[in-house]
C-alpha cells in the first residue's frame, strides 16, 4: 500500500475516548492538535460542532467516530456532510444505546422509498 | 415497448435485492460492533475498579501521541469508498524503553571504576576532555534513537503492570477499529447503491410513462 494512511478520529465520551485511544488510534500533530476529543458535562455544543467540522476539513482523517447522543447534538452538521470521506459513524455510548432509526445514513437510505425519489 | 419495461424492472429488482443485503451485512456488522465496545467498557471499569477510580482516565494520556493504526482510503469508478486499516507492529518490550535501559545498564557500571583509575593514574585535563565529550555523544546518540522510536503502547499509559482488564479491553477496541472501517466501507457502498437504485427507477417511470402515452 502506497503512501501514509489517514487517521481515524474520536468524538465521545471518556471512556469510549479511551479505548479507541487504547486502540491505538491517538494522535497529537505538530500543532499539538488532537485527533479526538472527549465530551464532558460541562463541554459545549459550539466546541463540538467546531472540532467536527475541524476533523471534516482536515485531509489527514479518514474515520470520524462519533457517540450517538453526541452527533445527536450536531444533527445538522453530520446531515450536512455528504462525503464519502472522512465516512462519519455513529457508535453507541455508555448510557445511550445504539438507535437504527436516528442514524443519518440510515435515515438517509431509508428515504429512497419516500415519493421525493419519484419526482 | 414491454421488452424495455420489463428489462427495467429486472434490473430494478436486482439492484433492490442487492441493495437489501447490503442492509442486512451493515446490521450484522453494526450489532457485532456494538457488542465489542460493551465488551471494551466492561473491561475498562472492571480495570478501574481493581486500580482505583482516577487510574483510568483522560489524566493517564500521554503528552506524546502516534498513532499505531492508519486507514487506507481509495474511491472507486462506482462511487464508493474503500476503507483498509493497517496496524503498526510494536517491538516486544513496549517500544524503545527496554533496549536503552539494557545499552545504559553495564555502561554505568564501567564508569566509575574507569573514572577511579583515571584519578589514580593522573590523566591529561586533554584526554579526560576527550573521554567526556564522547561519553556526551553516546548520550546524543541514544537521545535520538529513542526519538526515532516513539511508537509506545498506549497501555504503557496506565502503569507498567496494567491489570489483565485493560489488556482485555485493548484486544476489544483493537477489533472495532477494524470493524468500524468495515463499517465505513459498507456504508458508502450502501449509500452509491441507493444512487444507483434512485436512477433505475427513475428510468422505470419514464419508460413506462412514455409507453402509456404511446398506446
Amino acid at each position: 500500500m502506497a503512501g501514509r494512511g489517514k487517521l481515524i478520529a474520536v468524538i465521545g465520551d471518556e471512556d469510549t475516548c479511551t479505548g479507541f485511544l487504547l486502540g491505538g488510534i491517538g494522535e497529537l500533530n505538530k500543532n499539538r492538535k488532537p485527533n479526538f476529543l472527549v465530551v464532558e458535562k460541562d463541554t459545549s455544543i459550539t466546541e463540538i460542532e467546531e472540532t467536527f467540522k475541524s476533523f471534516l476539513s482536515r485531509n489527514d482523517i479518514g474515520i470520524i467516530l462519533i457517540n450517538q447522543f453526541v452527533a445527536e447534538m450536531i444533527r445538522h452538521a453530520i446531515d450536512a456532510h455528504m462525503q464519502s470521506i472522512p465516512a462519519v459513524l455513529e457508535i453507541p455510548s455508555k448510557e445511550h444505546p445504539y438507535d437504527a432509526s436516528k442514524d443519518s445514513i440510515l435515515r438517509r437510505a431509508k428515504g429512497m422509498f419516500s415519493a421525493e425519489d419519484f419526482r | 415497448m414491454g421488452l424495455e419495461v420489463d428489462q427495467a424492472s429486472l434490473s430494478v429488482d436486482y439492484k433492490l435485492l442487492h441493495f437489501m443485503d447490503q442492509l442486512e451485512d451493515l446490521e450484522k456488522k453494526r450489532e457485532k460492533l456494538n457488542t465489542l465496545i460493551e465488551e471494551g467498557w466492561f473491561s475498562i471499569s472492571k480495570a478501574r475498579y481493581s486500580m482505583g477510580n482516577k487510574q483510568v482516565s483522560t489524566l493517564q494520556y500521554a503528552s506524546e501521541m502516534v498513532p499505531l493504526v492508519r486507514v487506507h482510503t481509495k474511491m472507486l469508478d462506482s462511487g464508493e469508498a474503500e476503507f483498509e486499516t493497517q496496524r503498526e507492529e510494536l517491538q516486544v518490550g513496549g517500544g524503545h524503553k527496554g533496549s536503552t535501559v539494557e545499552d545504559i545498564g553495564p555502561q554505568e557500571e564501567g564508569t566509575p571504576s574507569s573514572e577511579g583509575l583515571r584519578r589514580r593514574g593522573h590523566k591529561k585535563q586533554s584526554e579526560l576532555k576527550q573521554e567526556e565529550s564522547s561519553r556526551h555523544q553516546k548520550e546524543v546518540s541514544q537521545r535520538t534513537t529513542t526519538d526515532h522510536n516513539e511508537h509506545q503502547d498506549p497501555l504503557k499509559w496506565f502503569g507498567i503492570l496494567v491489570p489483565q482488564n485493560l489488556k482485555q479491553a485493548q484486544s476489544a477496541f483493537k477489533q472495532v477499529i477494524e470493524l468500524s472501517a468495515e463499517i465505513a466501507a459498507l456504508q458508502s457502498a450502501v449509500l452509491a447503491s441507493r444512487i444507483e437504485l434512485q436512477g433505475l427507477m427513475k428510468e422505470k417511470q419514464k419508460s413506462t410513462t412514455t409507453g402509456e402515452t404511446e398506446e
